[in-house]
């Protein structure tokens, strides 16, 4: 529970507003008191007495004592909701700026919508337990202190008679927490792997639809379903049970409460309104009792996601600036691998050191079979994760000594898989560089040639992508993905496999744009066809995570190995047949 | 309204349980009415201290508790049941219903959205069901019988209790327009917040490669901060509708009862016990069920969007379904004939214009063309993803409307250009291809599709975890993977877009032999880019803008010296220029 004690910690701004929020909360508790001996008094005192004002006194006083209750408890609501409200903001900006902190690493490994659960469900469950239960729950003990001296006070037999009772709610109570609990965090993880299936099949639903499973995944989707519904039946079962002992055992209390105090009166110890009275405050007894069961659920279901968010907030981002950072306003573009060996997981290595300096300026290929560690080379450049041994340099500073965001500004970077947003076209272009002008929008547009169908587009670059939007090809994302990253000027420019779904006309054009574009950079191109490669100012070989060749095309063709091997299975024989027919 | 008039009509099936809830209701209403009474019983023996069965007191005290709660736990297991039951068929329901659907409407509505649908719709109508409406049966119930009650009790006392009513409902009114526009808003932001969050959760590589982390975090708390704002405003004033309603109906009302209820019991024509009986009937029996039933059009308002959600989804109709006396496609040899097939994805703007090719059984079919030129729907027709707005797609001579989907998806095996794979073993993932294949079947089609040697260097082996918590996989394998499901799903044609686009080419040399092996005795359909995939093609096709431009053999197609001739030396300039120079040295 000390995750509790610290979630409190994010009260401790709003200090003077918890403790107003106390205050309030005692005026409510007590208002609630005088009712049952105004009761009382109407019954012993002025009905006997027949006095019409004093009727009317008890007209006024309960008028009055329910507005000051609707003054106070108006005044705890709106603060208990602010406070609420507010905590969610601040634990969701938390959390948003921690997962924004946090490295690839933490994404790959995770579902988004897992992610987004901790961010909004979670923090949900908690403000409903904060002003919900937990507000209940101090009302309740608040209204325990006050109300035990009153009653013992009242009268002292009647009140051990209550009070002998609330043992056995304890008893009751332990026997079904175990069993509630247990159920209650197996009911969770279902839910969990209800939302994982779903999220997954509706997203893959391709696959599902080539393969003709949809009958397989209904049936499949039902067993979650039909899971969930089960042990929803035996809480709602356990829950129900618990709460008819509850009843009956306080019924019997009250009943007992009444029998005896009956004979007190008969025997004229005890006035009937005092009697009235008397049962009325043990309601107040009682009552927590009941919501207890209530909170212990709702506890149960807070404190797991209590768990969980402060387990995001926990995770260390790996990738951090460190403290003297230093923040280069204009790199040269300088790239170096000082023996660098890194592996996703450091007990088993992706890259083996590694060894490579790059001028500014230069056009690098790299190129290796799929599973050669190509991606991850260039991943470092950009420090979306840090070498597990040896250094990444720019400009001869270790990437780790540099701001984070002065390199990545500085670095376009254009994935095998093109992410776009649902906004316009032009957004998506502007994304890296928010205050571009319509003509360096169109400017870049053009680099990947793309303008001439944007321009086509009835809206034209305010036409929105995405749900209710136009329908991209994989292609054309690619294209807009390129245009995006050109548009920022970066000094270093990462193209994996950023062409590959390209066809060879607009291959040609990019090119000749992109041709252009890398001009003045240092450019890394990740690539499989030939013509892409060959105007590389050096191709790195890569094989099982070593650089095992380093050379221009000419230079790599003209000694056996894997390059040459690569460049003979693909093009030997196509061009066998090229040339067969080209030179007649 | 109408939404409500369905909802009725899908809960109408659970009558059994209803009738159930409603004589559980009644028992419920019915045994707490005793209680007052009871009380009423010892308050006036008291007062006048008359001596009385106190253990026949005790007796119907407990006993009626005790019933009560007894009856009350089956209404609530009843009504759990009836939720539990209703959220059960209706995600069946739905799930079962967007399955049927074609991929078009996957791709118009995010995953997301279509999660909340079957996750939070249905639920927010279980609570419209087993919440409000078995909330308002018994709230009816109570209702009349306590209003009868009250009114035989003492019907001057009665009339003045329902004095305070107007002002109770008046508060109501007055503030429930504000707080439901408030309501809305809210629900807009929400909805605006966590569409952005997804997306830009799904695209951290995007925001981190442009190091956007603080405008993102920036704008976010835009979003929160507004909507804390709103919902700060919307608590506040709901606040004041309750403590007003507070006051109104525990305050003022039980202050005018006992103000004119005293009067009554000093001019001697009311018992003290009445009062208080009267009391309690007030406060616990009528003000709430009054105001709950004021509240339930709210409720239903509320509800109302995700019934027009869910039936929105429901009413979705799959475009394409098996027409009535569809056949089974017999196994079929693998001829494929597209007859001046038209399609469109929206209305007026055609991306497949008349085309025509006839493909023989066993043939392979190579399509090339510009992205956007109309590739990938002309296999997305083939697999019946959509259908031909005019002319036909023919099967082996069946028109592929004619017969049964299943039968036609089972004989085309597809490997797309996304590589989906699931949460599951290597194994699964390969076998979700055939699911009655046995282990060596899959590792069959995994060293078919050569990467059993990467599974197997694994330390699990096949049973290994992929995506969370599992291994992480390049492109290269994930799609390997993939081909390995395709071919152990040993279809009759083969369709495989860009599927190679991630293997570099010794990757794909190697997988171009299991796949020449694949695609023998079987039509293949290939989308590649590179053209020393296409060359050994029966037919080239190249497409440009939904139309065929050219089609026939490699040597064909060079001979001609049209766009082909042109795409294809273009590319291999470069090794051509090369291989010249080597040839004149």
């Amino acid at each position: 529970m000390s995750n509790l004690g610290r979630l409190l910690g994010y009260l401790k701004p709003y200090r003077a507003r918890v403790v107003l929020a106390v205050f309030l909360m005692l005026l409510v508790t007590a208002s609630a008191l005088p009712m049952p001996r105004i009761t009382q008094y109407l019954l012993d005192v002025v009905l006997p007495q027949r006095s019409q004002s004093r009727l009317l006194g008890v007209f006024w006083a309960i008028v009055g004592l329910y507005a000051f209750r609707g003054v106070a408890s108006f005044l705890l609501n709106y603060l208990l909701g602010w406070l609420g409200q507010r905590i969610v903001f601040d634990l969701r900006f938390q959390s948003y700026r921690h997962l924004n902190r946090l490295s690839l690493s933490y994404y790959d490994k995770r579902q988004t919508g897992k992610i987004m659960a901790r961010v909004i469900d979670d923090i949900n469950v908690i403000q409903y337990m904060i002003t919900g239960g937990f507000v209940t729950l101090i009302t309740d003990i608040l209204t325990l202190i006050v109300v035990m001296p009153v009653v013992v006070w009242m009268q002292w037999q009647l009140a051990v008679m209550a009070l002998v009772i609330v043992p056995t709610y304890v008893v009751v109570y332990k026997l079904f927490l175990k069993r509630i609990r247990a159920l209650s965090v197996e009911l969770r993880e279902k839910w969990d792997a209800l939302i994982g299936a779903l999220q997954e099949k509706i997203a893959g639903i391709t696959v599902v639809k080539a393969f003709h499973r949809e009958g397989y995944e209904v049936d499949r989707f039902m067993t979650t379903v039909q899971d969930n519904y089960t042990l929803g039946m035996s809480q709602a079962k356990l829950n129900r049970l618990l709460g008819l002992i509850v009843t009956v055992v306080s019924a019997g209390g009250t009943g007992l409460i009444y029998w005896y105090g009956a004979i007190l009166v008969l025997h004229r110890q005890l006035q009937a309104g005092e009697l009235i009275a008397f049962v009325g405050y043990i309601g107040y007894l009682y009552g927590p009792a009941l919501r207890l069961v209530d909170f212990n659920i709702q506890a149960q279901w807070a404190g797991a996601a209590i768990d969980r968010v402060f387990e995001t907030l926990d995770t260390r981002p790996d990738i951090m600036d460190a403290p003297n950072a230093v923040a280069l306003a204009s790199l040269r573009g300088e790239v170096r691998f000082r023996n660098v060996s890194f592996g996703y997981d450091p007990s088993k290595p992706v890259l083996h050191d590694i060894n490579l300096e790059v001028k500014a300026g230069e056009l690098i290929a790299i190129v290796g079979p799929s599973g050669s560690g190509k991606t991850t080379l260039v991943n470092l450049i950009a420090r979306f994760y840090d070498v597990t041994e040896g250094e990444v340099l720019i400009d001869g500073l270790d990437v780790r000594s540099i701001r984070l965001e002065s390199i990545r500004r500085q670095i376009g970077y254009v994935s095998q898989e093109s992410l776009l947003f649902s906004v316009t076209l032009r957004e998506n272009i502007a994304y890296g560089f928010h205050d571009a002008t319509d003509t360096q929008i169109i400017e870049a547009a053009r680099n990947a040639d793309l303008h001439s169908y944007i321009a086509d587009l009835p809206d034209g670059y305010d036409t929105k992508i995405g749900e209710d939007g136009v329908k991209l090809s994989v292609g054309q994302k690619q294209r807009l993905a390129i245009a995006r990253a050109t548009l920022t000027n970066p000094r270093i420019l990462i193209l994996d496999d950023a062409t590959s779904a390209l066809d060879s006309e607009t291959e040609a054009h990019v090119q000749a744009a992109l041709d252009r574009v890398m001009e003045g950079r240092t450019n890394f191109v990740i690539a499989h066809r030939l013509s892409t490669i060959v105007n590389a100012d050096r191709i790195v070989v890569i094989d099982a995570g070593r650089i095992v060749d380093v050379g221009t095309h000419a230079e790599l063709v003209a000694r056996p190995g894997v390059y040459k091997n690569l460049y003979d299975e693909q093009f030997r024989s196509a061009q066998d047949e090229a040339l067969a027919a080209y030179l007649g | 309204m109408r939404n409500l008039t369905r909802l009725f009509g899908e809960v109408k099936r659970y009558w059994g349980i209803l009738l159930c809830i409603l004589l559980l209701t009644a028992a419920t209403a019915g045994l707490g009415l005793p209680g007052p009474l009871i009380i009423r019983y010892l308050v006036d023996n008291l007062v006048e201290r008359k001596p009385f069965n106190i253990p026949l007191f005790f007796g119907l005290y407990v006993g009626v508790s005790i019933a009560s709660s007894l009856v009350g736990a089956g209404l609530s297991m009843t009504v759990t049941y009836l939720g539990q039951r209703f959220k059960y068929d209706m995600r069946r329901k739905l799930y079962a219903h967007m399955q049927t659907l074609p991929l078009g409407f996957f791709e118009k509505n995010q995953t997301g959205k279509l999660m909340s649908n079957i996750t939070n719709d249905v639920a927010t109508l279980d609570q419209l069901i087993s919440g409000g409406f078995v909330t308002l049966v018994s709230d009816l119930v109570t209702l009349t019988a306590v209003l009868i009650i009250v009114f035989r009790m003492n019907a001057y006392l009665a009339a003045w209790s329902l004095v305070v009513f107007p002002l109770y409902i008046a508060n109501y009114l007055l503030h429930i327009g504000r707080i439901k526009k408030r309501a809305d808003e809210i629900r807009e932001e929400r909805d605006v917040m966590l569409g952005d969050l997804q997306e830009k959760l799904a695209g951290a590589m995007v925001v981190k490669s442009y190091a956007k982390e603080r405008f993102e975090v920036r704008q976010f708390v835009g979003q929160t901060r507004n909507l804390l704002e709103l919902n700060v405003d919307q608590g506040m004033m709901g606040t004041r509708m309750w403590t007003l309603a507070e006051f109104i109906g525990s305050g003022l009302g039980i202050a005018v009862i006992m103000l004119i209820g005293g009067r009554q019991v000093m001019a001697g024509s009311l018992s003290p016990g009445s009062l208080i009986a009267f009391t309690s009937f007030i406060t616990g029996y009528l003000y709430g069920p009054i105001l709950r039933l004021i509240q339930i059009n709210d409720q239903i308002a509320r509800t109302n969007a995700a019934l027009t959600r869910i039936f929105g989804t429901l009413d979705t109709e799959p475009n394409i379904k098996d027409r009535p006396g569809a056949v089974a496609l017999p196994t079929i040899t693998g001829a494929v004939e597209y007859d001046n097939v038209w399609f469109e994805y929206e209305p007026g703007q055609p991306v497949i214009k008349g085309v025509s090719l006839s493909v023989r059984a066993g043939q392979m079919v190579a399509f090339v063309g510009q992205s956007g030129s109309g590739k990938t729907t002309m296999i997305n027709l083939l697999s019946r993803h959509y259908d031909v707005a005019d002319g036909a797609i023919t099967v082996d001579g069946h028109d592929l409307r004619d017969v049964q989907l299943a039968s036609l998806r089972r004989q085309v095996g597809v490997v797309i250009q996304e590589t989906v794979l699931f949460n599951t073993t290597i194994r699964e993932n390969i076998r979700y291809g055939r699911l009655e294949a046995s282990d060596t079947e899959v590792e069959e089609a995994a060293r078919a599709a050569n990467i059993a040697h990467v599974i197997e260097a694994l330390p699990r082996g096949y049973e290994t975890r992929i995506g969370e918590e599992g291994i992480k996989l390049s492109g290269g394998e994930k799609q390997r993977i993939a081909i390995a499901r395709a071919i152990l799903s040993d279809p009759r044609i083969l369709v495989l877009d860009e599927a190679t686009s991630a293997l570099d080419s010794e990757t794909e040399t190697q997988i171009q032999t299991a796949l020449e092996r694949l695609m023998e005795g079987r039509t293949s359909f290939v989308i590649a880019h590179r053209l020393s995939t296409i060359v050994k093609a029966d037919i080239i096709v190249v497409m440009e803008k939904g139309v065929i431009r050219e089609a026939g053999s490699h040597q064909e197609l060079l001979e001609r010296g049209g766009i082909y001739a042109g795409l294809y030396l273009q590319q291999f300039e470069v090794a051509l220029d090369q291989q010249r120079a080597e040839r004149r040295t």
